[in-house]
């Protein structure tokens, strides 16, 4: 399979700015949730396949603007999603198309109409369904029965009125009353309609007339030409609260900085959606996004890690002794590749095993010792679980960093470098897609580490099986995460490496679809239960681990069989 | 009197209050502060918190608090019994669970609506909605014998004098 399509894709996270207007995005986002295509193969020039590959030479500097302008395009093609996200003025906005919309199918005032879409959640079909079944026992149960006045108050603009609240006269022309009719003076409406704005939350939409045997609501019409300026602020970002909130198509973004609200309004389900501030969670739960765990083990998980929280405290110091000269190091890389200051030794950060021919420190070893036996597994059950939080702790971390890290380059490193390297910024655009995919594929191996916690000690060919899977989309993603933090520092500061850049360039493309097609292998056999698992001790284990060779350009494992490497076609 | 400025409102429910009192129900107000009313409410017949008949009614009577805060009618006012009582919706401090006391007041509501829902709610304990814990399990498990202790405070605190 020389052609492999780019399916842990990295741009499905880069903007969904737009709703695709026709029903096929959404079909076809149901079938490939966040794993859709991203790149069709013989569109994009980045994403390597066989006939055309564009590679490091410096000569074809012309063809490669050509391509970003055509993968550019791809980009736009691709940005089309079935969810939005939508900002303030966008919530407005939409709010006031439900209510105009309401207004004018059922010949309501606007008031009425926004009254009605809050007691029924804002879904302009409940409405309009309530409101053919029943308009009578609509407008009870909402308050807008129909308004009985008496008439000489609006004629006779002079006649007395004792205000229901204060017990002051008043002439009429002072006199206010919502559908009901309950007469009350301005003074005395603005207070109440104060009280409840400033002490009820979003309670106050709902605010019904003072007199208590009453039901009739109390409209935007009353709050806009009775409240202060600042309460009908607050009055109105209340509205916007409740048409997020109590809507069933949309969520706020759940970064506590960030005002925008996602809406989706396809069918309910687990699927990852990615708001502008780059926060990514779970439609379903509204957790962090967390494939290939399903939300209620993510509950569990997290459950656990509050309980867990005391035991395992010190693990989340930052701080580790040098294996080798025991000072302390600071993690401050978001890679597991530490190298001490003084002694510049090389090692793990998670197992602390040196770096070189390092492997496999994702596998739980049990430890055999001849305590007590009871006192045994309860150290043990703590050793397991610590085992697994410190490594979906320590990705958890290493994903905020990346996404940090990926932010500062582009905004303060990308001017630079396009200018000692003499291309358009445009062209570095795979360093961004390599720092997003360092960010999908540390939150997915974060939480394969909480998916190996709860896999059965029962079954050693699965647990085998995942460890398997599990190390070797680790160890790439620790060489794309090295290559893309370290490897382009030295360019940062350089310039007129033009070649050795383009070299850079075609190694960090290479590991980035490379970690891409580890991941998707694992995070899709997790999801699948590791069903696979027979067919991975056949072919698996004797062809993948041990008839390879590893490319020096990208670092796949080819089979023996292939002489060009199958990822980027060097040799 | 340092009540100068008091509202319309006020006065007026006070005057109401003093000339037309409700039955078993009496507020007035304290003569340094017409935002502080002594109220003395009679246990409802038929409850555990009625007097005794000794040729004529004695004792039933509960002293209660009643103070009406800055932004009244707004807020609700601020009851409270000084009368030990043994009620479910009363705790040992002499306060009241009442929907109306809390989110269900209506500047619409009155002293006088208020009082009578005390009144209502000695008629009719209601041990679900409970402010102290113990009375209302006692109500629930022998409601009997609760009646008996509410009957028995009533005899030892509720005197009136
Ligand atoms: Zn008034
Ligand atoms: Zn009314
Ligand atoms: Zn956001
Ligand atoms: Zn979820
Ligand atoms: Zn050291
Ligand atoms: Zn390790
Ligand atoms: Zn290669």
């Amino acid at each position: 399979m020389l052609r492999r399509r780019v399916s842990w894709d990295v741009t499905n996270s880069l903007a969904m700015d737009d709703v695709h207007p026709s029903s096929d995005s959404i079909e076809e986002e149901a079938t490939t949730k966040c794993y859709s295509d991203g790149f069709d193969d013989n569109e994009d020039p980045f994403f390597l396949s066989d006939d055309d590959f564009v590679g490091g030479d410096d000569g074809a500097a012309d063809a490669l603007l050509e391509d970003i302008k055509e993968d550019e395009i791809d980009l736009l093609k691709h940005k089309q999603q079935d969810y939005k996200i939508l900002n303030t003025a966008e919530i407005r906005q939409r709010m006031e198309r439900d209510v105009a919309e309401v207004s004018t199918v059922l010949s309501i005032s606007k008031d009425e109409a926004s009254i009605l879409l809050r007691n029924y959640n804002w879904s302009v079909s409940k409405v309009n369904d309530s409101w053919f079944t029943d308009e009578f026992e609509v407008r009870e149960k909402v308050g807008l029965e129909k308004l009985v006045v008496s008439s000489d108050l609006s004629s006779n603009k002079r006649k007395i009125i004792t205000c229901g609240i204060c017990f002051e006269p008043y002439t009429s022309d002072r006199i206010r009353y919502a559908y009901c009719g309950h007469l009350y003076c301005e003074i005395c409406w603005s207070a109440y309609i104060s009280t409840s704005i400033n002490n009820d939350g979003t309670g106050c939409l709902m605010l019904r007339c003072p007199e208590p045997s009453c039901r009739a609501a109390i409209g935007q019409y009353m709050i806009d030409s009775l409240a202060s300026e600042e309460d009908r602020k607050k009055y109105s970002d209340f509205l916007v609260r409740s048409y997020v909130e109590d809507n069933r198509t949309t969520k706020w973004c759940p970064s506590p900085a960030c005002e925008h609200a996602i809406e989706f309004s396809g069918a309910d389900g687990i699927f990852d959606v990615t708001c502008r501030c780059f926060t990514s969670f779970c439609w379903n739960c509204k957790e962090e996004c967390h494939r290939p765990m399903d939300c209620d083990a993510v509950k569990k998980w997290i459950l656990k890690n509050s309980s867990e929280s005391e035991n395992v405290n010190y693990i989340l110091a930052y701080c580790k002794p040098c294996p080798n000269c025991k000072r302390p190091i600071e993690k401050n890389h978001g890679c597991m590749h530490m190298t001490c200051r003084v002694c510049r030794n090389e090692f793990c950060w998670l197992c602390l095993g040196p770096w070189k021919g390092h492997a496999n420190c994702n596998r739980y070893m049990e430890k055999t010792d001849t305590e007590d036996r009871r006192k045994k597994l309860a150290k043990e059950s703590l050793e397991k679980y610590t085992h697994y939080f410190e490594r979906w702790d320590a990705n958890r971390k290493s994903r905020l960093k990346a996404l940090a890290d990926h932010q500062r380059v582009k905004n303060e490193e990308f001017k630079k470098l396009s200018e000692s390297q003499d291309i358009p910024e445009a062209y570095l655009e795979f360093i961004t897609k390599a720092w997003l995919q360092v960010v999908e594929c540390r939150r997915a191996l974060e939480w394969s580490y909480a998916y190996g916690y709860y896999l059965p000690d029962k079954d050693p060919a699965k647990k085998q099986f995942f460890e398997y899977l599990q190390g070797e989309a680790e160890s790439t993603l620790e060489k794309l995460h090295n290559c893309v933090e370290s490897e382009l520092k030295e360019f940062l500061d350089v310039g007129g490496l033009s070649k050795k850049f383009s070299e850079f360039r075609t190694k960090l493309v290479g590991l980035t679809t490379v970690t891409g097609n580890y991941f998707e292998k694992l995070v899709r056999a997790l999801e699948n239960g590791l069903c696979d698992v027979n067919s991975h001790v056949i072919k698996g284990s004797e062809d993948e681990v041990e008839d390879r060779w590893h490319c020096d350009r990208c670092t796949y494992a080819n089979p023996s069989s292939l002489k060009s490497c199958k990822m980027c076609f060097i040799k | 009197m340092a009540n100068s400025n008091l509202p319309r409102r006020i006065i007026k429910e006070t005057q109401r209050l003093l000339s037309e009192p409700a039955p078993g129900i009496s507020a007035s107000p304290s003569e340094d502060n017409m935002r502080y009313f002594n109220v003395m409410i009679l246990g409802p017949t038929q409850s555990p918190y009625e007097g005794t008949f000794v040729q004529l009614l004695i004792g039933g009577v509960f002293k209660l608090e009643l103070f009406l805060p800055e932004e009244y009618p707004m807020a609700a006012p601020k009851v409270r019994f000084l009368t030990k009582i043994y009620h479910p919706n009363i705790d040992k401090l002499g306060r009241i669970c009442l929907d109306i006391l809390k989110d269900k007041w209506s500047p619409a509501l009155q002293i006088r609506t208020v009082l009578l829902s005390i009144q209502a709610l000695l008629s009719a304990p209601n041990p679900d909605d409970p402010l102290s814990e113990n009375i209302a399990k006692h109500w629930k498990t022998n409601e009997a014998e609760a009646v008996e202790t509410a009957k028995e405070w009533t005899r030892l605190y509720a005197s009136g004098a």
